[in-house]
Protein backbone atom coordinates (compact mmCIF):
# COMPACT_ATOMS: atom_id res chain seq x y z
CA UNK A 1 0.00 0.00 0.00
CA UNK A 2 3.04 2.21 0.40
CA UNK A 3 3.50 2.81 -2.87
CA UNK A 4 -0.02 3.32 -3.76
CA UNK A 5 -0.75 6.11 -0.56
CA UNK A 6 2.86 7.69 -2.11
CA UNK A 7 1.43 7.94 -5.92
CA UNK A 8 -2.04 9.89 -4.31
CA UNK A 9 0.21 12.41 -2.67
CA UNK A 10 1.43 13.07 -6.91
CA UNK A 11 -2.40 13.67 -8.09
CA UNK A 12 -2.01 16.89 -10.57
CA UNK A 13 1.46 16.70 -10.86
CA UNK A 14 3.62 15.76 -13.76
CA UNK A 15 5.16 12.81 -14.26
CA UNK A 16 6.88 10.39 -17.03
CA UNK A 17 6.33 6.53 -17.43
CA UNK A 18 8.53 4.22 -19.00
CA UNK A 19 7.01 1.46 -20.09
CA UNK A 20 8.43 -2.33 -20.90
CA UNK A 21 8.27 -1.99 -24.68
CA UNK A 22 10.20 1.53 -24.73
CA UNK A 23 7.34 3.52 -24.96
CA UNK A 24 7.58 6.69 -22.49
CA UNK A 25 4.35 8.73 -21.66
CA UNK A 26 4.56 12.34 -20.17
CA UNK A 27 1.66 13.55 -18.44
CA UNK A 28 -0.60 14.58 -15.59
CA UNK A 29 -1.49 11.91 -13.10
CA UNK A 30 -4.79 12.08 -12.77
CA UNK A 31 -5.79 9.28 -10.91
CA UNK A 32 -4.23 5.30 -9.03
CA UNK A 33 -5.23 2.18 -7.65
CA UNK A 34 -3.96 -0.57 -5.58
CA UNK A 35 -2.49 -2.44 -9.04
CA UNK A 36 -0.57 0.95 -9.44
CA UNK A 37 -2.13 1.29 -12.55
CA UNK A 38 -2.05 4.94 -13.76
CA UNK A 39 -4.15 7.43 -15.23
CA UNK A 40 -2.68 10.59 -17.46
CA UNK A 41 -4.54 13.19 -18.55
CA UNK A 42 -2.82 15.45 -21.39
CA UNK A 43 -0.01 13.21 -22.24
CA UNK A 44 2.91 13.15 -25.21
CA UNK A 45 5.21 11.42 -25.96
CA UNK A 46 9.09 11.63 -26.66
CA UNK A 47 9.41 10.09 -30.85
CA UNK A 48 6.23 10.90 -32.12
CA UNK A 49 7.00 9.55 -35.04
CA UNK A 50 8.09 6.23 -33.53
CA UNK A 51 4.26 6.14 -32.00
CA UNK A 52 1.79 7.33 -34.63
CA UNK A 53 -1.13 5.78 -32.78
CA UNK A 54 0.11 8.20 -29.09
CA UNK A 55 -0.61 11.20 -31.57
CA UNK A 56 -4.73 11.11 -31.67
CA UNK A 57 -4.47 10.28 -28.06
CA UNK A 58 -5.30 12.89 -25.12
CA UNK A 59 -5.86 10.82 -21.96
CA UNK A 60 -5.04 7.54 -21.48
CA UNK A 61 -4.89 4.62 -18.67
CA UNK A 62 -1.99 2.35 -19.02
CA UNK A 63 -2.16 -0.91 -17.05
CA UNK A 64 0.27 -1.40 -13.93
CA UNK A 65 2.17 -4.06 -15.05
CA UNK A 66 3.75 -2.47 -18.03
CA UNK A 67 5.55 -0.14 -16.47
CA UNK A 68 9.16 -0.39 -16.25
CA UNK A 69 9.91 3.14 -14.50
CA UNK A 70 8.08 6.13 -13.40
CA UNK A 71 10.20 9.33 -13.28
CA UNK A 72 9.11 11.65 -10.49
CA UNK A 73 9.33 15.31 -9.62
CA UNK A 74 12.10 14.86 -7.31
CA UNK A 75 10.92 18.32 -5.67
CA UNK A 76 7.48 16.65 -4.73
CA UNK A 77 8.84 13.64 -2.94
CA UNK A 78 9.69 13.37 0.66
CA UNK A 79 12.67 10.62 1.21
CA UNK A 80 12.72 10.83 4.82
CA UNK A 81 8.98 10.29 4.96
CA UNK A 82 9.18 7.04 2.62
CA UNK A 83 12.38 5.54 4.33
CA UNK A 84 9.87 5.64 7.09
CA UNK A 85 7.03 4.31 5.90
CA UNK A 86 9.32 1.40 4.31
CA UNK A 87 10.26 0.52 7.64
CA UNK A 88 7.14 0.48 8.91
CA UNK A 89 5.67 -1.78 6.31
CA UNK A 90 8.45 -4.21 6.90
CA UNK A 91 7.66 -3.93 10.24
CA UNK A 92 3.89 -4.57 9.97
CA UNK A 93 4.57 -7.12 7.18
CA UNK A 94 6.79 -9.65 9.62
CA UNK A 95 4.35 -9.23 12.42
CA UNK A 96 1.30 -10.52 9.93
CA UNK A 97 3.89 -13.35 9.44
CA UNK A 98 4.50 -14.51 12.42
CA UNK A 99 0.71 -14.41 13.58
CA UNK B 1 17.94 -9.85 22.88
CA UNK B 2 15.44 -7.06 22.86
CA UNK B 3 12.58 -7.88 19.28
CA UNK B 4 13.26 -4.29 18.22
CA UNK B 5 17.13 -4.37 18.55
CA UNK B 6 16.82 -7.62 17.05
CA UNK B 7 14.68 -6.25 14.48
CA UNK B 8 17.05 -2.75 13.35
CA UNK B 9 20.36 -4.59 12.64
CA UNK B 10 19.95 -8.07 12.23
CA UNK B 11 19.46 -10.40 8.97
CA UNK B 12 16.74 -13.07 9.20
CA UNK B 13 14.88 -13.13 5.75
CA UNK B 14 16.55 -11.48 2.38
CA UNK B 15 14.05 -8.35 2.21
CA UNK B 16 16.00 -7.29 5.63
CA UNK B 17 19.08 -7.06 3.45
CA UNK B 18 16.93 -3.98 1.14
CA UNK B 19 15.69 -2.58 4.48
CA UNK B 20 19.28 -1.63 5.78
CA UNK B 21 20.12 -0.67 2.43
CA UNK B 22 17.23 2.57 3.24
CA UNK B 23 19.06 5.84 2.34
CA UNK B 24 22.03 4.06 0.96
CA UNK B 25 23.49 3.64 -2.59
CA UNK B 26 22.45 0.28 -3.97
CA UNK B 27 23.06 -1.73 -7.38
CA UNK B 28 20.10 -3.24 -8.81
CA UNK B 29 20.25 -5.31 -12.19
CA UNK B 30 17.64 -5.34 -13.86
CA UNK B 31 15.67 -6.99 -17.19
CA UNK B 32 15.98 -6.38 -20.19
CA UNK B 33 20.01 -5.70 -19.97
CA UNK B 34 19.66 -2.75 -17.78
CA UNK B 35 21.12 -1.77 -14.45
CA UNK B 36 21.07 1.22 -11.85
CA UNK B 37 22.66 2.69 -9.38
CA UNK B 38 21.18 5.12 -6.83
CA UNK B 39 20.63 6.14 -3.68
CA UNK B 40 17.49 3.69 -2.07
CA UNK B 41 14.45 5.62 -0.28
CA UNK B 42 11.32 3.29 -0.02
CA UNK B 43 10.62 -0.60 -1.20
CA UNK B 44 7.67 -3.36 -0.21
CA UNK B 45 7.38 -6.50 -0.44
CA UNK B 46 7.20 -6.69 -4.60
CA UNK B 47 10.60 -5.08 -5.04
CA UNK B 48 8.83 -1.86 -6.00
CA UNK B 49 11.30 0.15 -4.87
CA UNK B 50 12.03 4.83 -5.35
CA UNK B 51 15.39 6.16 -5.79
CA UNK B 52 17.37 8.79 -6.58
CA UNK B 53 20.35 10.31 -8.53
CA UNK B 54 20.11 7.30 -10.41
CA UNK B 55 22.17 6.36 -13.28
CA UNK B 56 20.92 3.57 -15.42
CA UNK B 57 23.27 1.72 -18.08
CA UNK B 58 22.04 0.19 -21.02
CA UNK B 59 23.66 -2.47 -22.79
CA UNK B 60 23.06 -2.25 -26.75
CA UNK B 61 24.89 -3.92 -29.92
CA UNK B 62 25.81 -1.54 -32.43
CA UNK B 63 27.96 -1.87 -35.55
CA UNK B 64 31.63 -0.46 -35.78
CA UNK B 65 31.31 2.37 -38.31
CA UNK B 66 34.94 1.56 -39.48
CA UNK B 67 35.36 -2.36 -38.75
CA UNK B 68 32.17 -3.33 -39.36
CA UNK B 69 32.09 -5.37 -36.45
CA UNK B 70 29.44 -5.62 -33.72
CA UNK B 71 30.59 -4.14 -30.47
CA UNK B 72 28.76 -3.99 -27.11
CA UNK B 73 28.04 -0.32 -25.99
CA UNK B 74 26.90 1.03 -23.04
CA UNK B 75 24.78 3.61 -22.51
CA UNK B 76 24.02 5.84 -19.77
CA UNK B 77 21.69 8.30 -18.22
CA UNK B 78 20.71 10.39 -15.39
CA UNK B 79 17.56 10.48 -13.49
CA UNK B 80 16.46 12.78 -10.68
CA UNK B 81 14.13 10.50 -9.19
CA UNK B 82 12.84 7.04 -10.21
CA UNK B 83 10.18 4.37 -9.62
CA UNK B 84 11.46 0.86 -10.13
CA UNK B 85 8.52 -1.67 -10.83
CA UNK B 86 9.49 -4.77 -8.80
CA UNK B 87 8.61 -7.29 -11.62
CA UNK B 88 11.79 -6.00 -13.72
CA UNK B 89 14.24 -6.34 -10.69
CA UNK B 90 16.65 -9.64 -11.12
CA UNK B 91 19.21 -8.70 -8.18
CA UNK B 92 19.94 -5.75 -5.67
CA UNK B 93 23.25 -5.84 -4.18
CA UNK B 94 23.71 -3.34 -1.55
CA UNK B 95 26.94 -0.64 -0.69
CA UNK B 96 29.93 -2.93 0.53
CA UNK B 97 30.65 -2.26 3.96
CA UNK B 98 33.87 -2.13 5.20
CA UNK B 99 33.42 -1.76 8.76
CA UNK C 1 -16.03 -2.09 -6.97
CA UNK C 2 -12.20 -2.70 -5.96
CA UNK C 3 -10.87 -0.62 -8.58
CA UNK C 4 -9.70 1.91 -6.41
CA UNK C 5 -9.95 5.65 -8.12
CA UNK C 6 -8.30 4.75 -11.61
CA UNK C 7 -11.57 2.93 -12.54
CA UNK C 8 -12.54 3.16 -16.43
CA UNK C 9 -15.95 4.37 -15.52
CA UNK C 10 -15.35 7.84 -17.46
CA UNK C 11 -13.74 6.16 -20.67
CA UNK C 12 -17.50 4.14 -20.86
CA UNK C 13 -18.66 5.40 -24.37
CA UNK C 14 -15.99 6.78 -25.31
CA UNK C 15 -13.57 5.82 -28.09
CA UNK C 16 -10.42 4.57 -27.53
CA UNK C 17 -7.28 3.12 -28.72
CA UNK C 18 -6.43 -0.17 -27.38
CA UNK C 19 -2.83 -0.94 -27.47
CA UNK C 20 -1.46 -4.93 -26.55
CA UNK C 21 1.46 -6.55 -25.87
CA UNK C 22 1.85 -8.16 -28.73
CA UNK C 23 1.52 -4.60 -30.37
CA UNK C 24 -1.44 -5.01 -31.91
CA UNK C 25 -3.92 -1.63 -31.56
CA UNK C 26 -7.61 -1.92 -31.46
CA UNK C 27 -9.84 1.21 -32.29
CA UNK C 28 -13.46 1.49 -31.13
CA UNK C 29 -16.06 2.23 -28.61
CA UNK C 30 -16.16 1.00 -25.20
CA UNK C 31 -19.22 -0.16 -23.98
CA UNK C 32 -18.32 -1.49 -20.80
CA UNK C 33 -15.41 -2.86 -18.09
CA UNK C 34 -14.70 -5.02 -14.82
CA UNK C 35 -11.86 -4.89 -12.29
CA UNK C 36 -9.05 -6.99 -14.22
CA UNK C 37 -9.80 -4.09 -17.12
CA UNK C 38 -11.65 -6.64 -19.51
CA UNK C 39 -13.35 -4.67 -21.67
CA UNK C 40 -15.91 -4.80 -24.34
CA UNK C 41 -15.56 -2.65 -27.15
CA UNK C 42 -18.55 -2.03 -29.98
CA UNK C 43 -17.66 -1.27 -33.68
CA UNK C 44 -13.79 -2.24 -33.21
CA UNK C 45 -11.24 -1.70 -36.43
CA UNK C 46 -7.59 -3.35 -36.20
CA UNK C 47 -5.41 -0.57 -37.52
CA UNK C 48 -1.63 -1.25 -38.41
CA UNK C 49 1.41 1.16 -38.49
CA UNK C 50 4.16 0.87 -40.33
CA UNK C 51 6.24 3.71 -40.96
CA UNK C 52 3.84 6.65 -41.98
CA UNK C 53 1.39 4.48 -43.55
CA UNK C 54 -1.78 2.54 -42.29
CA UNK C 55 -4.22 0.48 -42.68
CA UNK C 56 -7.64 -0.13 -40.99
CA UNK C 57 -9.87 -3.34 -40.87
CA UNK C 58 -13.52 -4.08 -39.34
CA UNK C 59 -14.20 -6.63 -36.92
CA UNK C 60 -17.12 -5.78 -34.96
CA UNK C 61 -17.47 -6.10 -31.26
CA UNK C 62 -14.74 -7.17 -29.21
CA UNK C 63 -14.13 -8.51 -25.76
CA UNK C 64 -10.33 -7.35 -24.93
CA UNK C 65 -9.20 -9.67 -21.83
CA UNK C 66 -7.23 -6.86 -19.41
CA UNK C 67 -4.08 -8.89 -18.91
CA UNK C 68 -3.06 -8.44 -22.22
CA UNK C 69 -3.74 -4.65 -22.35
CA UNK C 70 -0.78 -2.36 -22.63
CA UNK C 71 -2.45 1.11 -22.37
CA UNK C 72 -6.16 2.43 -23.23
CA UNK C 73 -5.82 5.75 -25.02
CA UNK C 74 -8.75 7.72 -24.66
CA UNK C 75 -9.62 9.47 -28.57
CA UNK C 76 -9.28 13.35 -28.78
CA UNK C 77 -11.02 14.57 -32.09
CA UNK C 78 -9.27 17.89 -32.13
CA UNK C 79 -5.96 15.68 -32.13
CA UNK C 80 -7.30 12.79 -34.33
CA UNK C 81 -7.12 15.88 -37.17
CA UNK C 82 -2.58 14.94 -37.02
CA UNK C 83 -3.33 11.70 -37.88
CA UNK C 84 -3.66 12.94 -41.22
CA UNK C 85 -0.39 13.26 -42.27
CA UNK C 86 -0.22 9.26 -42.43
CA UNK C 87 -1.36 7.53 -45.63
CA UNK C 88 -3.41 5.06 -45.51
CA UNK C 89 -2.83 2.10 -47.50
CA UNK C 90 -4.43 -1.49 -48.44
CA UNK C 91 -4.40 -4.11 -45.57
CA UNK C 92 -2.62 -6.29 -47.90
CA UNK C 93 0.36 -3.65 -48.89
CA UNK C 94 0.34 -2.97 -44.80
CA UNK C 95 1.06 -6.81 -43.67
CA UNK C 96 3.65 -6.91 -46.38
CA UNK C 97 5.12 -4.11 -44.47
CA UNK C 98 4.81 -4.98 -41.47
CA UNK C 99 6.08 -8.09 -42.04
CA UNK C 100 9.40 -6.70 -43.47
CA UNK C 101 9.58 -4.74 -40.26
CA UNK C 102 9.25 -7.79 -37.88
CA UNK C 103 11.85 -9.69 -39.66
CA UNK C 104 14.57 -6.54 -39.75
CA UNK C 105 13.85 -6.54 -35.63
CA UNK C 106 14.51 -9.98 -35.16
CA UNK C 107 17.28 -10.30 -36.98
CA UNK C 108 18.47 -7.03 -34.96
CA UNK C 109 17.89 -8.91 -31.53
CA UNK C 110 18.62 -12.12 -32.84
CA UNK C 111 22.60 -10.22 -33.33
CA UNK C 112 22.09 -8.56 -30.09
CA UNK C 113 21.75 -11.84 -28.12
CA UNK C 114 24.77 -13.78 -29.68
CA UNK C 115 26.93 -10.87 -29.09
CA UNK C 116 26.07 -10.27 -25.38
CA UNK C 117 25.82 -14.31 -24.86
CA UNK C 118 29.73 -14.34 -26.75
CA UNK C 119 30.29 -12.01 -24.22
CA UNK C 120 29.28 -13.06 -21.12
CA UNK C 121 27.58 -10.32 -20.26
CA UNK C 122 23.85 -10.82 -19.83
CA UNK C 123 21.78 -13.95 -18.88
CA UNK C 124 18.18 -12.34 -19.85
CA UNK C 125 19.68 -14.36 -23.14
CA UNK C 126 20.23 -17.71 -21.16
CA UNK C 127 16.89 -17.51 -18.89
CA UNK C 128 14.88 -16.25 -21.89
CA UNK C 129 13.88 -13.25 -19.38
CA UNK C 130 12.27 -10.95 -21.69
CA UNK C 131 8.85 -11.77 -22.22
CA UNK C 132 6.61 -8.79 -21.51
Amino acid sequence: MLFYSFYKTLVGKEITVELKNDLSITGLLQSVDQFLNIKLKDVRVEEEDKYPYMLSVKNCFIRGSVVRYVHLPASEVDVETLQDHSRLEAREQKKAQQQ
Amino acid sequence: MDQSKKEEGSIEEPLDLIRLSLDERIFVKMRQDRELRGKLHAYDQHLNMILSNVEETIKVVEKDEETDEEIVKNIKRNIDMLFVRGDGVILISPPLRTS
Amino acid sequence: MSFGNASLCDEVDKKLIVVLRDGKKFIGVMRTFDQFANIILQDTIERIYVGDKYSDKHLGVFFIRGDTVVILGEIDPDKEVKEKKLTKVSWEEINLAQQAEREKLQQMEQTKRRIMTESGLTIDSILNLDDF
